[in-house]
Parts: structure tokens; C-alpha cells; sequence
């Protein structure tokens, strides 16, 4: 057997040591172990027992006197149903499991919501994803609907933010989160966006992508500061304005003056 | 009270406080505090952080009591939420500390008695330096290895024990004592030099 590492020692000191034949063989025979074990014997038969200072007879009803006032009686059993032993009826009826249970309904709603949303605006950005530019005009209606309206929801935040009242959490967290699912829906029309044909919209897109990654990631927070220098550095207002321009022109092509068909081929 | 007749005192009054009988829980209360109150003073180091620790541990205990398995031994259980409840009051504690050095060699600081039973004057001047420079080799651990020390050296508690009362596998709560034992040696080397 090698030297016994201190770990083998302190396992054995311990009583728990994996092998204790093989450690106590070793020990006899090799003296240098020998010497470091018996060191840390005694080291550790140094080390006292902290003994705490003493408490009368009375303290553990002090303890419950503390206590009583706080703690809510649970309900009593009663038989009911499958559950038998009333198990089922103290769970329900203790406060604590009842506002955890609610907590716990609350949270699956919202995560439900949630999903649902996601699903439906995936459902509403898909036919992007399916057009192709073999069959452009079957698509067109569809496509200028949901190009559309990721433009209005772009400039209604863009705007939002322009007036925004960033001092207010109650402003700030919004405009964030809408930032985010902004951003999200704007990967997807930019990604669809690739196939085609459409520089001016490809470059607005991407600048909106900019912009609202750098709303979503501002390390502070939206704050006046941070707002201001969106504006200057991402030239926010002028994101607006293109937004704007290429709305009219998807919604109405004739006053744009632009070929009906460009902004099919999204 | 031998440990069965306790453990069956326990079940009866667990089954009363979850009947509807709040009261019975002061019977518990009354039974384990000391016990508590020990692990927690051994842990924390100090009287009012160990007394909050057994309150706690004893509320915790109530409010999850619904979840006690019929066949646990209530005092290992709640001896388990007390050493939770001192494991987090020394984080808190750590936490906050500026000068962890300044405060473990101030004597008011942690008075704690160590055993020492032939005593003359001088001998029981070195007991209490010999004990203000363990608590301070204490205090250098961390929390997690200053409870799996404490559990070990002082409580006699096997690794499995301490694994199951800070919730860390067993080898890791055996390493934890491994290195605070390592530790220990290690601050507490002058001291043998000196005796």
C-alpha cells in the first residue's frame, strides 16, 4: 500500500474510512504514517467541543410562547372521498398551500397566455416563412398583411418611445418587453426577407433590429439617458420616417408610385 | 424517555396538531429546543443567532409538517431544518462581515466555553485563548464546511447525516470535512508550537 493521503487519515480518525484493515495494517507498518497520523490525533483531540452555554428548564416554553401567536391551527380532519385520511382537505384548507396553490394557478394562467400568444403570432408570421418566389402573388395579400402590421406595431414603438416617460418603471418595463417581442417578429421578416428582393425595406429592417437589440440589452435599463442616446445613436427618428414611408407604400403601392408586386415578393 | 417512547410521543402529537390541535406543537417544541438550541449555538457561534435559528426552524417544521413522513423521526427531521436555518443565518452573517479577523479575536466577541476540567488560573487562561483562536480558525471555514465540521467533530454525525442536513451528496459533505479539518490544522499550527 502507498502512504496514506490526509484524507485517508481524517476518514479514518473518523471511523469511516473505506478500508479500515488495510489503513490499520499500514499504520504498523510504515512509521512516517504512523507519526502523521498520531499528530493528527492529536490536532484534532485539540480541538474542543464547543459547549453551548446552558438553558433552563423553561426555555422551550419560551420558545413556544414566541412561536404560538404566529403559527395558524390546521384544519381539522375530515373524511372525505378518495382522499380517506382527510390529507387532501388539510392541504386545501391550510392558508399556507391555499395562497401557494393560487400563486401556483396565477403563474400556470399567465405561462399559458404566454404560450398561446407566442403560438398565434408564430401562427401569423408563418405565411412569410411559406411564400416563394415562384408563386408571389397567390402569397401577396397575406404578406402585406403581416408586413403591415409589424411595420404599425414598429412605428407605434418607435413613437412610444420618442414620447416616452422613461423615469416611470411602469413605462420603462413595457417598452422593453415590447422591444423583445418586436424583435423577435423582426428577425423572422428579416430572415424571409433575405429571398427577396427589397433593399430599402432590408435596410430599414435591419436598423430596426439594431435598435431594438440595443433597447432590449441596455445594461441600465430604459432611462432618459439611455433613451437619448438610442435617439442620437440609432437615429431613432429617422428609423420612424422610413418606417412610416414604407407603410404607405406596402398599403397603398399606387401613391408610392412603386410596382404593386415589390412588396409581394417579401 | 427512551428514543422509541419519544418518537411515539412525537407521532401522537403530530397527529393532533394536524388534527386541528395547535397546542400539541408545543409539546414537540418543548422536547427538541435544547437539542436545537445546541446544534444552532455550535454552527452560529452565538446565542441570539442560534436562539432565531431554533424559532425558525420550529416555524419552518409547523408549515411543512404536512409533507412529514409517518415513519421519520421528527427530532432528526427538525434537527436537520435547524441546522439549515444556522447554515443560513451564518451566510447572512458573512455576508455582512467587514473584518471577519477583527471580529473572531475580539474575546466578547464569541465567548465560548470550552471544556477543560483541571484548572488552575494560568491553565484556564490558556483555555480561553486556546478557545478564541479554534473559534477564530472556525470562523475562517466556510459555511458549508464549518457546519459539516461541527456536525462531525462536535455532533458525531456521519458524512451521510451531514450530507442529508445541508443537502449535499455524501462525498461532497465528506470533502467539506476534509477541508475544514485541513483548515483547522493549518490556523491552529501556532498553537502547537506554542504548547
Amino acid at each position: 500500500m502507498m502512504h496514506l493521503t490526509e484524507e485517508e487519515m481524517i476518514a479514518e480518525f473518523y471511523g469511516e474510512s473505506d478500508n479500515p484493515a488495510a489503513v490499520e495494517r499500514h499504520l504498523a507498518a510504515c512509521a512516517g504514517c504512523a507519526q502523521a497520523f498520531a499528530e493528527l490525533k492529536r490536532d484534532l483531540a485539540d480541538v474542543n467541543r464547543i459547549e453551548a452555554p446552558a438553558r433552563d428548564a423553561g426555555y422551550g416554553e419560551r420558545v413556544w410562547a414566541a412561536l404560538a401567536p404566529a403559527l395558524p391551527a390546521y384544519a381539522k380532519q375530515e373524511r372525505r372521498g378518495w382522499a380517506g385520511n382527510g390529507w387532501a382537505a388539510r392541504r386545501w384548507t391550510n392558508p399556507w398551500t391555499k395562497g401557494l396553490s393560487y400563486a401556483a394557478a396565477c403563474a400556470l394562467l399567465v405561462s399559458c397566455a404566454f404560450y398561446a400568444g407566442r403560438v398565434w403570432e408564430q401562427q401569423k408570421q408563418q405565411p412569410i416563412a411559406q411564400v416563394t418566389p415562384k408563386a408571389p402573388q397567390a402569397k401577396q395579400p397575406i404578406v402585406v398583411v403581416v408586413l403591415d402590421d409589424h411595420l404599425d406595431r414598429s412605428e407605434r414603438f418607435l413613437v412610444q418611445l420618442k414620447h416616452a416617460d422613461v423615469d416611470s418603471a411602469q413605462t420603462a418595463w413595457p417598452l422593453r418587453d415590447e422591444a423583445r417581442s418586436l424583435l423577435a417578429a423582426n428577425r423572422v421578416c428579416r430572415k424571409n426577407l433575405a429571398k427577396t428582393s427589397d433593399p430599402e425595406l432590408a435596410t430599414a429592417l435591419d436598423h430596426l433590429d439594431s435598435l431594438l437589440a440595443e433597447t432590449v440589452n441596455e445594461p441600465g435599463g430604459l432611462n432618459a439617458a439611455s433613451i437619448a442616446k438610442l435617439q442620437d445613436e440609432m437615429n431613432a427618428d429617422g428609423l420612424l420616417f422610413e418606417v412610416r414611408v414604407l407603410r404607405t407604400r406596402i398599403t397603398h403601392p399606387e401613391r408610392a408610385g412603386d410596382n404593386p408586386a415589390k412588396g409581394g415578393t417579401i | 424517555m427512551s428514543n422509541d417512547r419519544m418518537d411515539r410521543n412525537d407521532h401522537a402529537a403530530i397527529q393532533a396538531v394536524l388534527a386541528g390541535d395547535k397546542e400539541a406543537y408545543g409539546a414537540l417544541v418543548v422536547r427538541h429546543s435544547h437539542t436545537l438550541f445546541r446544534v444552532a449555538y455550535r454552527i452560529t457561534g452565538n446565542e441570539a443567532d442560534a436562539e432565531d435559528a431554533v424559532q425558525e426552524a420550529f416555524l419552518r417544521g409547523y408549515r411543512k409538517l404536512e409533507g412529514f413522513e409517518s415513519r421519520a423521526n421528527f427530532g432528526t427531521w427538525i434537527y436537520r431544518i435547524a441546522v439549515h436555518c444556522a447554515l443560513d443565518k451564518i451566510k447572512r452573517r458573512k455576508g455582512d462581515e467587514t473584518s471577519r479577523v477583527a471580529e473572531a479575536t475580539d474575546p466578547e466577541q464569541d465567548q465560548v466555553q470550552v471544556a477543560d476540567a483541571g484548572a488552575g488560573p494560568e491553565r484556564l487562561l490558556l483555555s480561553g485563548e486556546i478557545g478564541s483562536l479554534q473559534m477564530e480558525a472556525l470562523h475562517s471555514l466556510t459555511a458549508t464546511e464549518r457546519t459539516a465540521f461541527v456536525m462531525r467533530h462536535m455532533e458525531d454525525s456521519t458524512t451521510a447525516e451531514i450530507g442529508a442536513a445541508l443537502g449535499i451528496e455524501p462525498n461532497a459533505a465528506k470533502q467539506a470535512v476534509f477541508r475544514a479539518v485541513q483548515k483547522m490544522r493549518r490556523r491552529l499550527a501556532p498553537l502547537r508550537v506554542a504548547t
